[in-house]
């Protein structure tokens, strides 16, 4: 009976929420309305050489984005040498992909891909709560029904939450930060053993 | 209506800056590439990468070097804006990814064996293969431009047209690649030494 009751506190305390097992306060006086500006240049093309490693394989490419007007965002995957592995659209409340080598086109893979552009190129956040933690604000917001943190410090966003079942599930990380450009970006996946990591050569 | 005339006079310029090449000229060509593709033992050369996607501001432009050995040796070098190597080396690729090592064995993979003969050959010029190709002669200023258009279903899938350009020497100077969509990767040769020798340890990963 005792060890029912043990198990059904750790199993409570385990379920609790993200905010909650990272002690942030609940701070509604800080602004609503939060953008992400690091894709949010129509001007600009943004060219990054991508690194993934996926299980313990390692891939290279070039990761272009281009915001092409207020609704639609592209994203291109190549090789080095230029090939096109995939080029998918994205739009407000759309996806689209526009190509993609055989070998790739797997749903599960898609997906995967199809959610963390989405994070990284979505501008305006609607926040379902606002945290504050140390020096950080932190916004609360779902996109594709998972919740998602977004990190801000003194204005700037440093990194991104996606939470599952209240636990940390993959961490977008910006870094090398000059006026709403992010030099390096990393996402990491914490269920599956995968890391994309971007560098900047933007000309 | 006066605009109308000038714009016609001008795309006759502009199409006459590219003229289809009689038969006769095209056999010279031919000739002249499969010997020069012949004699040639190494070829090592400055590249400049276009890539070119039609929704981007500019190209995306990166440098590098090349060194081609006789038979199947072949090191794409891109050293700007990131170091970057690949070497065809019996049947397996091998990458150097800023230090990060991999290789990947083509001896399996169709696609890639295509690919690596595709790149020699395309680097040499020697592409004339009527059941592989529709193929298509011109002229530009001294220069000649040869389209090479896959049949295979498959191939033509990725890339509708390789596009060619040889100087008066039948050394190719320019290949462009153009994808279905549009979007195309152009490579520019420069500074190319033919035969020039080269050493193993060039071709070593």
């Amino acid at each position: 009976m005792r060890f029912l009751l043990i198990s059904i506190c750790l199993l409570l305390v385990s379920c609790a929420s993200y905010p909650k097992k990272q002690h942030f306060q609940l701070d509604n006086s800080v602004s609503k309305s939060i953008e992400n500006p690091y894709f949010s240049d129509e001007t600009k093309d943004y060219i990054y050489k991508a690194s993934i490693d996926v299980y313990d394989k390692h891939f290279g490419g070039l990761l272009i984005i281009k915001k092409i007007n207020e609704q639609e965002h592209r994203v291109v995957f190549t090789t080095e040498m230029g090939n096109k592995l995939f080029d998918f659209s994205f739009f407000e409340d759309d996806f689209k992909v526009n190509f993609i080598l055989d070998e790739l086109n797997k749903k599960i893979l898609i997906n995967i891909l199809k959610k963390d552009f989405k994070v990284l190129i979505t501008e305006k956040i609607n926040v379902t709560n606002r945290f504050s933690e140390a020096d950080n604000h932190i916004f609360e917001t779902i996109i594709y029904n998972k919740k998602h943190y977004y990190y801000f410090n003194e204005n700037q966003l440093s990194h991104v939450i996606r939470t599952k079942n209240g636990k940390e599930n993959v961490q977008f990380l910006f870094t090398e930060i000059s006026t709403n450009f992010a030099n390096q970006i990393s996402i990491k996946h914490n269920n599956i053993k995968l890391q994309i990591t971007l560098k900047s050569i933007t000309q | 209506m006066r605009s109308i005339v000038f714009l016609l006079f001008f795309m006759c310029v502009a199409v006459q800056a590219q003229t289809k090449m009689s038969i006769s000229e095209a056999e010279t060509l031919k000739t002249l590439v499969k010997s020069q593709a012949l004699t040639t033992k190494t070829i090592s050369s400055n590249f400049i990468q276009y890539k070119h996607l039609d929704f981007l501001s500019n190209d995306i432009i990166t440098k590098g070097t090349l060194a081609f050995k006789t038979p199947d040796l072949v090191k794409w070098e891109y050293t700007d804006p990131y170091k970057y190597t690949v070497l065809f080396k019996n049947e397996t690729l091998y990458i150097n990814d800023e230090g990060k090592k991999n290789q990947v064995n083509m001896g399996s993979n169709k696609l890639f064996k295509q690919l690596n003969s595709l790149i020699i050959n395309s680097i040499k010029g020697d592409m004339f293969d009527d059941e592989t190709f529709k193929i298509e002669f011109f002229k530009i200023d001294n220069n000649s431009l040869v389209h090479f258009i896959p049949k295979d279903k498959k191939s033509s899938k990725y890339i509708s047209a390789f596009h060619i350009t040889f100087n008066t020497k039948g050394d190719v100077i320019e290949v462009k690649m153009i994808e279905p969509s549009g979007d195309f990767t152009k490579i520019v040769f420069n500074n190319k030494v033919l035969n020039k020798p080269l050493a193993d340890a060039i071709f070593t990963h």
